[in-house]
């Protein structure tokens, strides 16, 4: 009797054997089986993301070639425009390197272009993350600063073998230094709590009194560049509304970011070249 | 069954212990033992039941902590309520939750013990530092070392001040690196984990975009230790209390408890280790206080310090219809960047010995000089005694009189049968000896209380003097214990002996003289519609006023008007402006000899009176060339430009209202 009565409940006992072990394995040996787990299932989300790939590409295939000429024509056009702000850029560029050199200024870090595709996304109101399809056999390094078209994506935080994690600056877990465009004041940008579906937001402090910003005349938020982790003049997003804090000694505000972040497929990582 | 009651000696010697069923003996043990449960039973319902509240308070007393932080004072702004005089400034520090590292203590202890066991460190040692402290000192270094990575600098912890605030203030944040630089902020921003005990905190300092710059005006603020929030629960909780201030001088003082902020506070549950145990129970944030417009016209007071320079001195420019001061200036001074946050011992004991912190404006006793010839000449022509037209006396440089011989200072080129304007414009002593004389000392002294020169003039700053001094008969006899001679009187007619007035109390009599009134009360707060001062009447006909008037006009005129600087030297010239002034070189005995103070006082437009003015400079050489018109003048001149050109460039700008502020 008193068996079978065990028997019933083994269930439970065993959920609590585990509970209880897991409780009291050392922490060393937890981050050991957590980054086993992930390296263990990175090949499932990596062939999960080629399975995606394949049925873009098929689905492509069923656009007609007028589709595709006029699309043809259209990038072409969108890539003369960019070779043209190429090289008003490179020209900027060796402006600003003069006059750095001038004024012997300390240069910005040096990076190297790594282009990634996203293998997953994962939105919660607990972080906001995507899973890169490129991992230590690319040269990624944790801390890297992660790019797109539209600005900043966020920060590598984990890397593994053929993957990585970046934790998107929507995450509240995500803090940089940012200023308003055009100006000097470097002021504290943090993700927000964002809802899985909502649109992404964060939180900027430390605002300069004299910051006036509204939805209907927004300023855009750039990295300042000082933070020595950001490169400068990355879009962050735009500050749409800045109230009084309570010290009276700044203002805080919210920041609307890239609605793309939530649809990402290619990003840029910036390795640095002086890694610190 | 046979039992060995039945048969007690069938098993006598046997092991076999046996007991019977029933005892009647032990039925008094079941009492006593009934008895005892029921006094344990009782005692516990009454701890439990009756005492619950008492052990409930206690427990909320023991694991909860309240922490206390002040909330940042307000801005003190200039009259145009834009310009801020003092405000508040971020101060970033680096600093270190210690309550949040309990874990990471212990585990560091229980490795230091391991590896003291295998080293020979002296057992000194060990009594120095125990193995808890030095696992503090470790890991607490280890985090500081994280931030000296990404600032480039390397710093090392403060054993004992670590110890210290371990012991004292676990809750609050302990401070690594203290006032940290723009860029090392930024960087740690982007470089320290969100979720880490190691976090950039923002505190508030006080500010002063304008340095020394109306230092005793403004005033200074210290350290707080009394930290008090209203209506925040849990008064009878272990409290922690961050560091507030407090006004020490100046506006801040006096509005200390205007402008300080609302204090914030947080009440956390804590283990029995007293670490903290998150979230917080109760949370209040920080006010801001509210903030004050002064008075004051920042370009003025500048204008004015930077023309006294390194003289010692007081200036006061007063708006004529309200009474608010523009100008207060008492040099030397202190640069007020020094006390923020704090003053240290070397700076503040270099203030002291320059006379920094004295305020000369409001409590700089000095004898008036000719200057106070307006107030002879307003107390003669009151009485009776004199009039503008009729000559009272002979000026020949000198006068015998009551066995004396009284020289006129100003009288070389020899004033002749002088009248009252031209008596005033030249300063002539003999005129207003004789003035005095017929006045008598009573009418002077009258009049002078009149003017409210025995008294405070109650400026809404702390430390003004007590000791101004309207001497008389009966005075001197309680005093001296001396008769009253016609020598004090001539001496009182001139501004000189025991009269002693302040530069503020100078500025409200200009003021007052200028409205055809007896007094003004000086203020140092804005209000932008405040009502024009009204008091008793100065009691002067309108051709005995015109004269007064006339006479301090051609005080600043050429030929012979002691100011006439003011007009004649370009530099000093105030284009398009008359002014109506008066100088005064008073002597006061030191230790190194009798120096010269240099007084001028004035008002503008003549016409119409919007501004006036007190200067008074101190000599620092005896017998040097050292006068009102000369040293002071240019004060008083500096000023009324930077006002007058300030007014003109408002009537200018469509954008601006006509009056400069």
């Amino acid at each position: 009797m008193p068996f079978r009565r065990l028997a019933t409940h083994h269930p439970f006992a065993t959920l609590g054997f585990v509970v209880v072990a897991w409780l009291v394995v050392p922490i060393g040996l937890k981050s050991f089986t957590r980054a086993s787990f992930f390296e263990l299932t990175a090949p499932v989300t990596v062939a999960a993301d080629y399975a995606r790939g394949l049925q873009e590409y098929w689905s492509l295939r069923l656009h007609s070639n007028h589709e595709l000429i006029v699309a043809g024509r259209d990038l072409a056009r969108i890539n003369a425009s960019y070779e043209f702000a190429v090289q008003q850029n490179a020209e900027l560029q060796a402006g600003l390197d003069r006059l750095e050199s001038l004024l012997r200024l300390p240069t910005y870090n040096n990076y190297r272009l790594e282009h990634a595709r996203v293998a997953r996304r994962d939105f919660s109101g607990w972080w906001q993350r995507i899973v890169l399809r490129k991992g230590k056999n690319f040269g990624l390094t944790a801390g890297s600063p992660v790019v797109f078209s539209g600005g900043v994506v966020g920060r590598v935080t984990e890397v593994y073998a053929t993957t990585a994690v970046v934790e998107l600056i929507s995450s509240p877990n995500v803090r940089l230094a940012g200023i308003v465009e055009g100006e000097n004041h470097v002021m504290s940008y943090q993700g927000g709590i964002n809802p899985t579906f909502g649109p992404p937001m964060g939180i900027v402090e430390l605002v300069p009194l004299d910051t006036f910003a509204s939805a209907s005349s927004p300023k855009r938020l750039v990295t300042s560049g000082f933070g020595g982790v950001f490169p400068p003049g990355l879009t962050i997003g735009s500050v749409t509304k800045v109230e009084l804090s309570t010290d009276g000694l700044f203002k805080t505000g919210e920041v609307k970011l890239d609605e793309r972040l939530g649809s990402l497929t290619e990003v840029t990582v910036l390795v640095p070249l002086t890694p610190e | 069954m046979p039992t060995s009651e039945s048969n007690p000696l069938e098993h006598s010697g046997s092991l076999l212990e046996s007991h019977k069923g029933y005892d009647p003996r032990v039925i008094f043990f079941y009492f006593a033992l009934a008895v005892l449960l029921l006094i344990l039973a009782g005692g516990l319902a009454y701890q439990q039941l009756f005492k619950t509240e008492t052990y409930h308070e206690r427990e909320r007393v023991q694991s909860q902590r309240r922490v206390l932080v002040p909330g940042p004072r307000g801005n003190i702004y200039a009259r145009d309520g834009t310009t801020i005089l003092v405000g508040n400034r971020p101060r970033f520090s680096v600093v270190l939750y210690l309550d949040e590292l309990k874990s990471e203590f212990l585990r560091e202890a229980r490795i230091i013990k391991k590896n003291y066991g295998k080293s020979d460190m002296p057992e000194a040692t060990l009594r120095e530092m125990p193995f808890s402290r030095m696992s503090r000192v470790s890991v607490v270094q280890r985090y500081l070392d994280e931030v000296n990575t990404i600032i480039g600098r390397s710093e090392k912890v403060d054993a004992a001040s670590l110890a210290r605030h371990f012991g004292d203030q676990l809750l609050l944040p302990y401070k690594l690196i203290d006032d940290l630089t723009g860029p090392e902020y930024a960087r740690l921003i982007e470089g320290l984990p969100v979720r880490s005990p190691l976090q950039v905190y923002t505190s508030s300092t006080r500010f002063y975009p304008f340095g020394s710059s109306a230092a005793h005006a403004l005033g200074f603020v210290r350290v707080n230790e009394e930290l008090n929030v209203e209506d925040f629960p849990g008064e009878d909780l272990a409290t922690f209390k961050m560091k507030g201030t407090v006004g020490k001088d100046g506006l801040e003082k006096t509005f200390d408890s205007q402008l300080q902020g609302e204090a914030g506070g947080t009440i956390f549950r804590v283990d029995p280790a007293g670490y903290k145990v998150n979230p917080p129970l109760e949370k209040r944030l920080p006010l801001q206080g509210k903030n004050l417009v002064s008075s004051l016209d920042i370009d003025l007071q500048l204008a004015a310090e930077q023309t006294i320079g390194d003289q010692v001195g007081a200036a006061v420019a007063i708006d004529v219809a309200t009474g608010e001061v523009l100008t207060l200036v008492s040099k030397p001074d202190y640069n007020l960047t020094d006390f923020s946050p704090r003053v240290s011992n070397t700076t503040y004991a270099a203030i002291q010995a320059q006379g920094g912190e004295f305020n000369r404006a409001l409590s700089g006793l000095y004898p008036p000089g000719s200057t106070y010839k307006i107030l002879t000449a307003i107390a003669a022509l009151r009485s009776g005694a004199i009039t503008p037209d009729t000559s009272i006396i002979d000026c020949d440089g000198f006068l015998q009189k009551f066995n004396h011989r009284f020289v006129c200072y100003n009288g070389l080129g020899h004033h002749h049968d002088v009248l009252l304007r031209q008596a005033i414009a030249e300063s002539c002593d003999i005129y207003f000896n004789e003035a005095g004389w017929l006045t008598k000392p009573e009418g002077l002294a009258e009049e002078a209380r009149r003017f409210h020169f025995d008294r405070r003039t109650g400026i809404e700053l702390p430390g003004e003097t007590r000791g101004m001094l309207v001497p008389d008969n009966a005075w001197k006899e309680r005093t001296k214990n001396e008769k009253w001679f016609p020598g004090d009187t001539a001496n009182v007619s001139m501004g000189q002996g025991f009269v002693l007035v302040t530069p503020l109390q100078m500025a409200c009599f200009t003021a007052s003289v200028a409205r055809g009134e007896v007094f003004t009360q000086p203020t140092l707060l804005h209000q932008p519609n405040r009502p024009r001062q009204k008091s008793e009447s100065i009691g002067l006909t309108p051709e005995q006023r015109a004269a007064l008037i006339e006479g301090m006009e051609a005080c600043t005129l050429p030929p012979k008007g002691t100011a006439r600087n003011l007009t004649t030297v370009e530099i000093q010239r105030v284009p398009g402006v008359r002014i109506a002034g008066k100088t005064g070189t008073a002597q006061v005995s030191t230790k190194a000899g009798m120096i010269n103070i240099a007084w001028f006082i004035c008002f503008a437009p003549v016409e119409n009176p919007e501004i006036a003015i007190a200067v008074a400079l101190e000599g620092d050489t005896p017998g040097e060339d050292f006068g009102g018109g000369r040293n002071a003048g240019p004060v008083a001149s500096a000023i009324l430009k930077k006002y007058f050109e300030k007014k003109n460039r408002a009537a200018a700008s469509p954008f601006q209202p006509a009056k400069a502020n």
